[in-house]
């Protein structure tokens, strides 16, 4: 009888709660604040600077934000030129990263910029992000040391072009939290001119296959990426169930193929 | 060997439970085929054909709709047959317990609702083709409804009960049951239970098929209480498990399939306020599901898959007389219905992968119906039935949102407003022949597989198909002609149809997506196509030349087309039944043989194989020993007896039905 009680009660709080979604539980993408990764004075400019991110700094691309205040008067600075620029030492050779940085004009007292580290820090070198500012024209230069480590997966490809021999640097921005469903795919594409020019890129025209390598399907519907600015490409991806997936890419410079063996993986 | 100790040890204890009274003939069984209350002639020949079979009480619920020729049985194993109307399909049919919507949790259709009930159950079983099921629910194809046994009431209290075992030589099989009652003038109770076991059978050919055994409990508890004169309260309890259930046309097994089923009716037998009769039911229902893979070989990657169906409702109907001819019945129904089911498969070293593979989904339902009888005069009959029945499906999950956003769900609206209209006409033609014709409008919502369904393998024609959100009613348009004759000796009655389905639901190849399901042939997609045509007749004769000797005939035939004039999948082919009963006082023997022409005529678009003729012998006789209150009962026969080696058209895969079975039950009433 007990069973059929509880069949019952099950069956009305069933009902009750239909509707009731849980709470939307991702986090907030926006937030590139949450961790303070390192600060410094910009002498010269007369202008403590705080170096802020999501979480740790990984190879690949990150979001970052910068707060600038004055050293005398303890005021925030709203606004100001940045530049940044990401120094790897090896000892023996320096080469930088590529970077976005912030406009003039801080949102929340907090300049919104980005940083694509091209490999982890450790015995083969260290980093550095040089943070140079200019306000009401005086500037300075704040140099910051941080802990780059590789992140669980890997979110930073780089591939020789077949077309015209070009180094380009890929980082996978979005999906950031995967899910079953429809994903944002965004992926920032640099050129590597040397070591220390990364200028974005858009020449490039990419398709995205998604595939699930354990069970050999892909994912219907996918939208291909194009250039939406700032080396920034934007597209769809779907994955149809939770697991391991390949984003399979493939680049053309016009016509030819430029790139065709570079995935992703994304597992979640 | 272990069943067949059990089987014996289990006729020594009826023995020894054999104590007391009474015969143990469950309660009344009618079959209503076509819904015509006031001509009993033509309600007879379906009741009859029904009777008739259930008279060998080591039938099952399947064997006996098996027999029936409006029904076919769809099969994927031994176990979960699935019963349709004619040729229409189990999404265009509506499968009731007891007036109660129960809807399957397997997305695979393995639980029928037919599965919940055991003949110690099983009242009696309702039938209704197109015109006349408009009155329990919205579907194209007509109504299945399985009445529960219930308990009575009796002026003098006293205890009866029976019990039953039995065994099946081609599975092994063995099953027993039990009911007992206990009726007092004021309440009554009653109990079933239901144990099942059966092992692999043994084919024509003599090769057990692997994968084709189970094992199942059943049992039930009903109350009945009377609250004044001609109103009683009901309580309804039921339980079903089942386990370890082989699909041998399906590439995964069932671990366990359980089912819940309660329900609460109040029923007016007498006249209250110039009503005659009204019933109304509260239920709710909980379905639970699970396919898993674990014991087939060569798996190359483990999946499971379960699913869990919850299911509340009420309807409430009445019926009153509007004077000389005329009656009304009212009807009215809701019903909600959460669904969810999911696969996960495991790769050793990697994320378990999981995706639903019927989203998080409600299904609320409400309908009002109507039926107005008018006899105009001693010869005919006026039948009118109405129906307004609102369907609303929802995702209830973001994460079923989600995923069907794959396929552009954008939370669009999945509403169905469903009218349905028929009118029949009865009339005597001369005093042996009766005529009846009916001409139906009726729809159906899709089902939530059609709408969600995300990659389910239908190993039917290979395919993964991909539910639609932006789905269609089906509309029915029916018409039906049924004849019958009768005089002392003679019973026949011959049926036809014709029947125009608009918005046909069909899985169409989408050429752009690529198989989920490794080894699949392609992806399909549900559509409305723009309509299909299905047409057939069904004809039973029975002829008793003497008294004590029966001979029952049945014959079926359909047709069924797409609007490009292709033949749809799971058409029965020709069929013949005919079966020779003589009475010998307690004794009755009874030859049958079962004719199926070959079938064909066979979907292309579904990768359908046609299928051989085949014709079975059986031989069955059945026994009644009354000793004071005590009524013993032997059933015992050889089915296939010339050991064929056969499969029905509709039976999914090339699998082989059973081959020569002989098989005895006994049963003790008192």
């Amino acid at each position: 009888m007990n069973r059929y009680f509880s069949l019952i009660t099950a069956a009305v709080i069933t009902l009750l709660f239909i509707g009731c979604a849980k709470d939307n539980m991702e986090p907030n993408k926006d937030t590139n604040d949450a961790l303070k990764i390192a600060e410094g004075y910009a002498i010269g400019a007369g202008v403590q600077v705080q170096l802020y991110a999501a979480a740790p700094l990984t190879t690949g691309y990150n979001f970052v934000s910068i707060a600038l205040t004055d050293s005398v008067s303890g005021q925030s600075i709203e606004e100001a030129a940045i530049t940044l620029m990401p120094m790897m030492d090896m000892g023996t050779m320096k080469h930088s990263a590529p970077v976005e940085n912030p406009a003039s004009k801080a949102s929340n007292k907090r300049f919104n910029g980005a940083l694509v580290f091209t490999m982890p820090s450790g015995s083969m070198g260290s980093w550095a992000v040089e943070v140079t500012v200019t306000v009401n024209g005086r500037q300075g230069k704040a140099t910051l040391p941080v802990a780059i480590t590789e992140p669980r997966q890997n979110k930073l490809k780089s591939f020789v072009s077949k077309v015209d021999n070009k180094k380009y640097w890929l980082a996978l921005v979005q999906p950031t939290a995967p899910k079953v469903g429809v994903n944002d795919l965004e992926l920032a594409i640099y050129e590597a001119k040397g070591m220390m020019a990364f200028p974005a890129d858009s020449s490039l025209a990419v398709a995205v296959t998604p595939e699930m390598p354990t069970m050999g399907h892909g994912s219907p519907n996918n939208i291909d990426p194009v250039h939406t600015g700032k080396g920034h490409y934007k597209g769809k991806v779907n994955f149809t169930m939770t697991g391991l997936w390949y984003l399979n890419l493939n680049f053309k410079k016009g016509d030819a193929v430029a790139d065709n063996a570079t995935f992703f993986e994304v597992n979640f | 060997m272990k069943s067949l100790y059990a089987f014996i040890g289990c006729l020594l204890l009826t023995g020894i439970a054999a104590a007391q009274e009474k015969d143990l003939t469950d309660s009344v069984r009618t079959v209503l085929l076509q819904e015509v209350t006031v001509a009993a002639q033509q309600r007879g020949q379906q009741q009859h054909l029904y009777r008739y079979f259930t008279a060998n009480k080591a039938a099952t619920t399947e064997d006996i709709m098996a027999r029936i020729p409006e029904l076919s049985l769809v099969r994927r194993g031994s176990y979960g047959m699935e019963p349709i109307i004619r040729s229409f399909n189990s999404n265009q049919v509506a499968l009731l317990l007891d007036g109660m919507r129960i809807h399957g949790a397997c997305t695979d259709k393995m639980d029928p609702t037919s599965i919940y009930i055991e003949p110690v159950n099983l009242n009696s079983m309702e039938v209704r083709t197109n015109g006349s099921s408009l009155l329990v629910g919205s579907s194209v194809g007509g109504s299945i409804n399985m009445k529960l046994a219930e308990a009575s009431c009796h002026d003098e209290g006293r205890f009866s009960g029976s019990a039953s075992t039995g065994y099946h030589s081609a599975s092994r099989a063995f099953f027993s049951s039990a009911n007992f009652n206990y009726a007092t003038s004021r309440f009554g109770l009653r109990a079933t239970g239901t144990y099942r076991n059966s092992g692999a059978y043994r084919d024509g050919s003599g090769q057990r098929v692997p994968f084709s055994q189970y094992e199942k409990v059943n049992y039930t508890l009903h109350g009945k209480l009377k609250l004044n004169d001609g109103a009683y309260l009901r309580v309804d309890l039921l339980a079903d498990d089942g386990w370890n259930i082989g699909y041998p046309a399906l590439p995964m097994d069932v671990g366990y399939a359980n089912a819940r089923i309660g329900s609460v009716t109040f029923v007016q037998e007498s006249g209250w306020r110039g009503w005659e009769r009204a019933e109304a039911k509260l239920y709710a229902n909980r379905v639970k599901h699970y396919m898993d893979d674990t014991k087939r070989p060569a798996v190359p990657m483990h999946m499971d898959m379960p699913g869990v169906s919850r299911t509340s409702g009420m309807y409430a109907e009445a019926v009153r007389s509007l004077g000389v001819g005329q009656k009304l019945q009212l009807r009215a129904d809701a019903s909600a219905t959460m669904l969810k089911a999911s696969m996960t498969m495991y790769q050793p070293g990697q994320p378990d992968m999981y995706m639903l593979t019927w989203p998080d989904n409600r299904q609320v339902q409400g309908g009002v119906a109507a039926q107005y009888q008018l006899r105009i005069d001693s010869a005919t009959q006026v039948q009118v039935s109405g129906r307004v029945d609102v369907t609303d499906y929802a995702l209830t999950s973001q994460g079923g949102k989600d995923q069907l956003a794959v396929f552009g769900y954008s939370g669009e609206q999945m509403g169905f407003v469903i009218p349905a209209l028929s009118v029949q006409v009865s009339r005597k033609l001369f005093p042996s022949l009766k005529a009846s014709f009916s001409l139906g409008m009726n729809g159906r919502a899709p089902s939530a597989g059609e709408l969600f369904g995300f990659y389910l393998f239908n190993q039917f024609d290979g395919h993964d198909y991909i539910g639609n959100t932006k789905l269609r009613k089906e509309i029915g348009q029916q018409a039906e002609l049924t004849l019958s004759w009768q005089q002392q000796k003679w019973k026949v009655q011959a049926s036809g149809y014709i029947s125009k389905v608009r918005h046909y639901i069909f899985g169409k190849i989408n050429p752009g997506l690529s198989v989920m399901t490794p080894g699949a042939r392609g992806v399909k997609t549900y559509e409305n196509t723009a309509q299909a045509l299905l047409a057939g007749g069904e004809g039973s004769v029975v002829y008793q030349p003497f008294s004590g000797t029966q001979l029952v005939s049945t014959l079926k035939y359909a047709h069924a087309q797409d609007n490009t004039g292709n033949p749809l999948p799971l058409i029965a082919p020709l069929r013949n039944i005919s079966t020779l009963r003589q009475h010998f006082n307690a004794l009755w023997l009874q030859a049958e043989m079962e004719l199926a022409a070959a079938q064909r005529r066979v979907s292309v678009a579904a990768n359908e194989r046609s299928t051989g003729a085949f014709s079975l012998v059986h031989l069955r006789a059945g026994y009644q020993l009354q000793q004071g209150r005590v009524l013993w009962q032997l059933n015992a026969g050889v089915e296939n007896i010339l050991d064929a080696y056969y499969r029905e058209h509709l039976d999914w895969g090339n699998i082989a039905r059973p081959g020569r079975n002989v098989y005895m039950q006994v049963s003790v009433g008192f």
